[in-house]
């Protein structure tokens, strides 16, 4: 393969568990020294497209090459040369973080220094303390470290940042940056808009087992917003066609307490906004005009917040 | 072979660290011995039970009783010299202390200083030596107390010997509970094999290079390697403390220890092929271990059990495994000949092998 090659390159991948389809034929490339994400809900086949990527499973149908490798012609000589880290830090509790390393090394004949890692992924005051009293933080980053240890040209991380503290997150992501600094591809899953807009340089949105829509960031959002949100608090003097009859707005979106008036000219939408509030005696409260983002896109494409 | 010596430490460190294994492993089969090594043998430091014999009736004999008496660790049991000794040739007596006729005037003869100390008969059995000296012992300690201020001393031990019919019963419990323990070394890897599935660790391994041979032979040698460590344990207090006397060949009893230790552990792994969770490995191998245990000969002799039990007792592995180690250490009488304990047990590790490489799964 060349180095214009894709790192992964999938057409038409199905993998069906009985009754339920899975991953329902999904077509994605990750080019060399990209940082690709898979965003979607809890179920959404994020795993399962990860975990056939990575040799674990073997899919149903379609084609997948990983670094040159059919991965359905197994996957032995691949998983010398990626790196994973699982949704779940998944680490012998008893041991230490130098001895997990020293542990994983010996799997590899390609490897890193243990104290490289150690040092590049921070643990260095953690080095003698069992995996079990870590931090969530912590767990993550020696699950990072590794899946680092064969210094892979590809990494696999599964929700790296899921139930950690914003502290921790932001870290891991600083961690994650640094992985593409060094020249690494890097595929991850998230169901953390923000995760994905900070780290990705392309994304597919996941739902049900299918791509609803890919690209980068930037063109997710501008294909199907041109407009500005304006969001304030629920009035409830307001009703939503009142809402959506005011000048300029597109649709209109009610979260929870939240509204989302989605407006191609911000002005005149705001000023009708604010002259029908008063005129009921009412004061739409925490007005903010924004972009769209990543959290409208799924909004609109699958009807719900990717959060819940 | 670097990954599987590597990996093989890992398990090691864990096992070394998980404070409940350890108690199974070692603690667990030596409480027993001494448990049982205590009940079977006497002596030490629990209470020691002595026959008492009066053949005086004089008060001097009644004050010597209530001294024995009130000494905390005592037990006294009185009877007539016969059927004393008969119950220490049985065991039931750890040593017998006669009071002569005559030793009360012979203890005021040497309070008058007209003659020399008084004597008591004290029988015990010279071949078991630990409780010959802690009866000597708490005999001394008496008797130093009634010979207080008296000089030369009133009261001396005769001592008289009696080979008892001590049929040796921890040389008999030492093979077996060894047998025990390497039974639990293999079923138990079930609940950390589970348990690392769980916690999605094995599925971790499968993404790296490392082969499943890799993986189930550095869980054999480290099972192996614990199994030889309670050999060495169990038999080191075995024949140390308790004077069990091994008469068989060395290579013969290591064989039945890997060969049952490896049957054991293709057990455990059928066990973790349908244990989904932690907790009902825990429970599955609870309910396999117990009836083996308790069925397997070493506490109750198997042709005294009712028959459908002699029926589960003739089927189940740890029966033969703890009779050969038994015929081959100690000399026991054999309950199957040693080619068949060989070939039950590698029909088990066969068949438990087939199952587990059909049903198990790794993720």
């Amino acid at each position: 393969m060349s180095i214009t090659d894709p790192v992964i390159h999938v057409r038409g991948l199905t993998k069906r568990y009985g009754e339920t389809q899975a991953v329902a034929g999904i077509d994605f490339d990750v080019a060399r020294g990209e940082v690709f994400g898979l965003l979607g809900p809890n179920g959404a086949g994020k795993t399962t497209t990860v975990e056939i990527l990575e040799g674990l499973r073997r899919p149903d149908d379609g084609e997948v090459t990983v670094l040159g490798h059919d991965v359905s012609r197994g996957a032995d000589a691949l998983k010398a040369r990626i790196g994973v880290s699982l949704q779940t830090a998944a680490l012998y509790p008893k041991l230490t973080v130098t001895e997990l390393i020293e542990l994983f090394r010996s799997f590899y004949t390609h490897r890193r220094s243990t104290a490289d890692l150690i040092e590049a992924l921070g643990l260095g005051e953690r080095r003698d303390a069992q995996s079990q009293v870590l931090s969530g933080g912590q767990r993550q980053r020696l699950a990072v470290a590794l899946a680092l240890v064969n210094d892979p040209e590809l990494v696999f991380l599964d929700e790296p940042t899921t139930g950690l503290d914003p502290a921790a997150r932001r870290s891991l992501w600083d961690l994650i940056r640094g992985l593409k600094a060094d020249g690494r591809s890097v595929l991850l899953t998230t169901h953390y808009m923000e995760e994905a807009e900070v780290l990705c340089d392309r994304l597919a949105i996941m739902d049900h087992g299918r791509i609803l829509e890919m690209g980068t960031v930037e063109e997710l959002v501008s294909k199907r917003f041109r407009e500005r949100a304006v969001r304030f608090d629920r009035l409830d003097g307001l009703s939503k066609a009142e809402l959506a009859a005011l000048p300029a707005v597109a649709s209109v979106t009610e979260d929870g307490d939240e509204v989302l008036l989605y407006t191609n000219d911000v002005g005149p939408t705001i000023g009708a906004l604010l002259a029908l509030a008063e005129s009921r005696g009412l004061e739409p409260r925490d007005l903010a005009i924004r972009r769209a983002t990543l959290e409208d896109v799924f909004l609109d494409l699958t009807g719900r917040a990717l959060r819940d | 072979m670097n990954a599987l010596l590597a990996l093989t430490g890992a398990n090691i460190r864990s096992y070394v660290r998980d404070r409940a294994a350890l108690f199974w492993t070692l603690a667990f089969p030596l409480i027993f011995i001494f448990m049982f090594g205590l009940i079977f043998q006497g002596g030490g430091p629990g209470r020691t039970t002595l026959g008492w014999v009066d053949q005086d009736g004089s008060t001097g004999a009644t004050v010597l009783r209530e001294t024995f008496a009130t000494h905390e660790t005592i037990a006294l049991e009185d009877g007539d010299e016969g059927s004393a000794l008969d119950r220490m040739r049985d065991g039931e007596l750890d040593a017998v202390i006669v009071i002569p006729a005559g030793y009360g005037e012979a203890v005021a003869a040497a309070e008058a200083g007209s003659s020399g100390p008084a004597n008591v008969v004290v029988y015990t059995d010279p071949s078991r030596t630990n409780l010959m000296a802690s009866v000597y012992q708490v005999v001394g300690s008496v008797l130093g107390v009634v010979n207080l201020g008296g000089r030369p001393p009133l009261v001396v031990p005769q001592p008289e010997t009696l080979q008892t019919e001590n049929i040796n019963f921890i040389s008999y419990f030492v093979p077996s509970m060894l047998g025990l323990s390497v039974m639990q070394v293999g079923i138990f890897a079930a609940i950390p094999l589970v348990a690392d599935r769980e916690k999605l660790i094995l599925k971790r391994l499968a993404a790296t290079p490392l082969r499943r041979w890799q993986l189930v032979g550095s869980n054999v040698l480290m099972r192996l390697l614990i199994a030889l460590v309670q050999s060495v344990v169990i038999v080191g207090v075995g024949v140390l403390i308790f004077g069990v006397e091994i008469t068989g060949a060395w290579p013969l009893a290591l064989l039945f220890v890997v060969l049952g230790a490896v049957a054991f552990l293709a057990l455990g792994y059928v066990v973790a092929s349908f244990a989904k969770t932690e907790d009902s490995a825990n429970g599955m191998t609870s309910v396999i271990q117990f009836p083996m245990m308790f069925l397997s000969g070493t506490f109750f002799a198997i042709d005294q059990m009712p028959e459908p039990l002699q029926a589960v007792a003739r089927v189940i592995p740890l029966t033969y495994l703890s009779d050969a180690l038994r015929q081959v250490m100690v000399g026991g009488a054999a309950f199957a000949p040693l080619w068949v304990c060989f070939a039950v047990l590698a029909g088990w590790l066969v068949v438990c092998f087939g199952i587990a490489a059909r049903t198990f799964r790794w993720q």
